[in-house]
């Protein structure tokens, strides 16, 4: 049966012969064709015991011994799941809309006006931080780390290209932590695309990219607002031509729903931000 | 109306099927948290399915892993057919596990028509349990009620992953009767479960 190249037509009596190994999944690629070819046409009716044997093979599952998989299996499926998503362009945005705060916007298209968001804004984000929206921030991270780097490659920048993921593998160290805080931060166009964690002590770690550079005495301020809305200066840092850079700070609250954010100011210690802000994004707890 | 709001042919849903079939839906929708709840339901099983064929705990993770996104990606289809969600999602981390220990294997010819299949076919069927309160104890009692050899090809095609032709060839038994074992021994296990589960 398997000899012939081409699928073989099985009768109903050879078929039937076949059904404890088709339910099984024991047939090779070959018969188990040809039987399914049977199957859709008029004989489905013939093979009721079909669907009673694999009724039976289904309970072999009980037999198997339990072993928890690792943790970061779930990280790498969601992950997956989340850029399947995305690249379907479909429901992602749908599904955004009703569970994603806009703040953690795939950095690729993000869609929120830059502007500090108002008290009702941040318990809104807070609110609608479902379980589903740090799925969406490991498909973040990704595309930054992988597209980062590859537009980096792309212009022949080597070592700013290994800067660059060694600051992101800093941030996803952070992120691993327990109770640690997540933050993808976006601007627009795509500017300031990014990703920030911070752990239960209140240290930060920022990995960004899509900046342009800054020149003179100007730097690129990192705020925190917490709960009472007012913007707290961090720090400041220059950006090279390759538009890329890390940052760390401490001191931060430890909250979810804090927003991280970044401005372009004319020197360093601004006390206020100078608008418009560049990227933002929310830090929400990385559940699961 | 879909299949989903059809009764199930063998027995009335448990609560635990209704949200299972109501995360399907919500992945159909492109809702990942749906995914996220199945996968916290189902993951040791699913794992542990996986790594018992494999016997190699990155290869089951690769298993598991793909095992769950053929479920997100094929969500609306699961409401054309029957059965558990769980009994079609552990489905396919069989299909999954034995397709990758038979192409570990160096010497398992591999059919050139499988990798032209589309997704789609290679999804396993959706099979109605025989019952909602199988236990490991009844199924092992089933099984080992079972004539030794009826056992070994039972065990050498789930556990093992092994065809028909390579049981026959392994156990040197023609290939006809090691289909007729196969049968026969699934016939005889669900004879037993019937009867244990009433």
């Amino acid at each position: 049966m398997s000899g012939s190249d081409a699928m073989p037509e099985l009768t109903c009596d050879e078929v039937r012969e076949m059904a404890g190994a088709f339910v099984l999944g024991a047939l090779d690629a070959r018969d188990e064709a040809a039987v399914r070819a049977h199957l859709a046409t008029a004989h489905a009716d013939a093979h009721s015991e079909i669907a009673e044997l694999g009724g039976v093979v289904a309970a072999f599952a009980e037999l198997v011994p339990a072993v928890e998989p690792p943790a970061g299996l779930k990280a790498r499926i969601m992950a997956a799941a989340a850029a399947d998503l995305e690249a379907r362009g479909g429901p992602a945005a749908a599904t955004g809309a009703a569970a994603v705060p806009a703040g953690v916007a795939v950095p690729t298209a993000p869609a929120a006006p830059v502007a500090f968001p108002t008290a009702e804004e941040r318990a809104a984000r807070r609110a609608r931080t479902s379980t589903g929206t740090w799925l969406l921030r490991i498909a973040a991270v990704l595309v930054i780390a992988a597209l980062g780097g590859w537009n980096l490659l792309l212009q022949g920048d080597l070592s700013a290209a290994r800067s660059y993921q060694q600051s992101v593998a800093v941030v996803l160290d952070t992120a691993a932590q327990p109770g640690s805080l997540t933050a993808v931060l976006a601007g627009e166009g795509g500017t300031g695309a990014g990703l920030a964690a911070v752990d239960t002590k209140g240290n930060v770690a920022l990995a960004i990219r899509n900046l342009a550079p800054t020149s003179g005495t100007a730097v690129y301020e990192a705020w925190v607002i917490a709960s009472d809305g007012v913007p707290v200066p961090l720090g400041g840092f220059a950006v090279g031509k390759d538009g890329t850079a890390s940052f760390g700070a401490s001191g931060l609250p430890t909250a979810s729903g804090i927003v991280l954010a970044l401005t372009l100011e004319p020197g360093p210690g601004a006390k206020t931000p100078t608008l418009p802000i560049v990227s933002k994004g929310v830090a929400t707890a990385a559940s699961g | 109306m879909t299949s989903a709001d059809q009764p199930l042919p063998l027995r009335a849903p448990s609560p635990v099927d209704e949200a299972d079939r109501a995360a399907l839906l919500r992945m159909a929708e492109g809702e990942l948290a749906a995914l996220e709840d199945l996968y916290d339901r189902y993951k040791s099983m699913a794992y542990s399915i996986a790594y018992r064929i494999t016997n190699d705990a990155t290869l089951a993770e690769d298993v598991v892993q793909d095992a769950f996104l053929g479920a997100w990606r094929n969500a609306a289809r699961y409401m054309e057919g029957r059965g558990s969600v769980k009994t079609w999602l552990l489905s396919i981390v069989h299909h999954r596990a034995i397709d990758a220990v038979r192409r570990r294997r160096p010497t398992t010819e591999l059919p050139d028509m499988e990798t032209a299949l589309p997704v789609a076919l290679t999804l396993p069927d959706v099979w109605a349990e025989v019952s909602a309160i199988l236990d490991a104890d009844t199924v092992r009692s089933a099984l080992e009620a079972l004539s030794e050899v009826q056992r070994e090809a039972l065990e050498l095609a789930y556990f093992g992953g092994l065809t028909q032709f390579e049981i026959a060839e392994r156990t040197g038994t023609p290939l006809g009767t090691v289909k007729s074992r196969m049968r026969l021994g699934l016939l005889a296990m669900r004879r037993s479960l019937e009867v244990g589960s009433t």
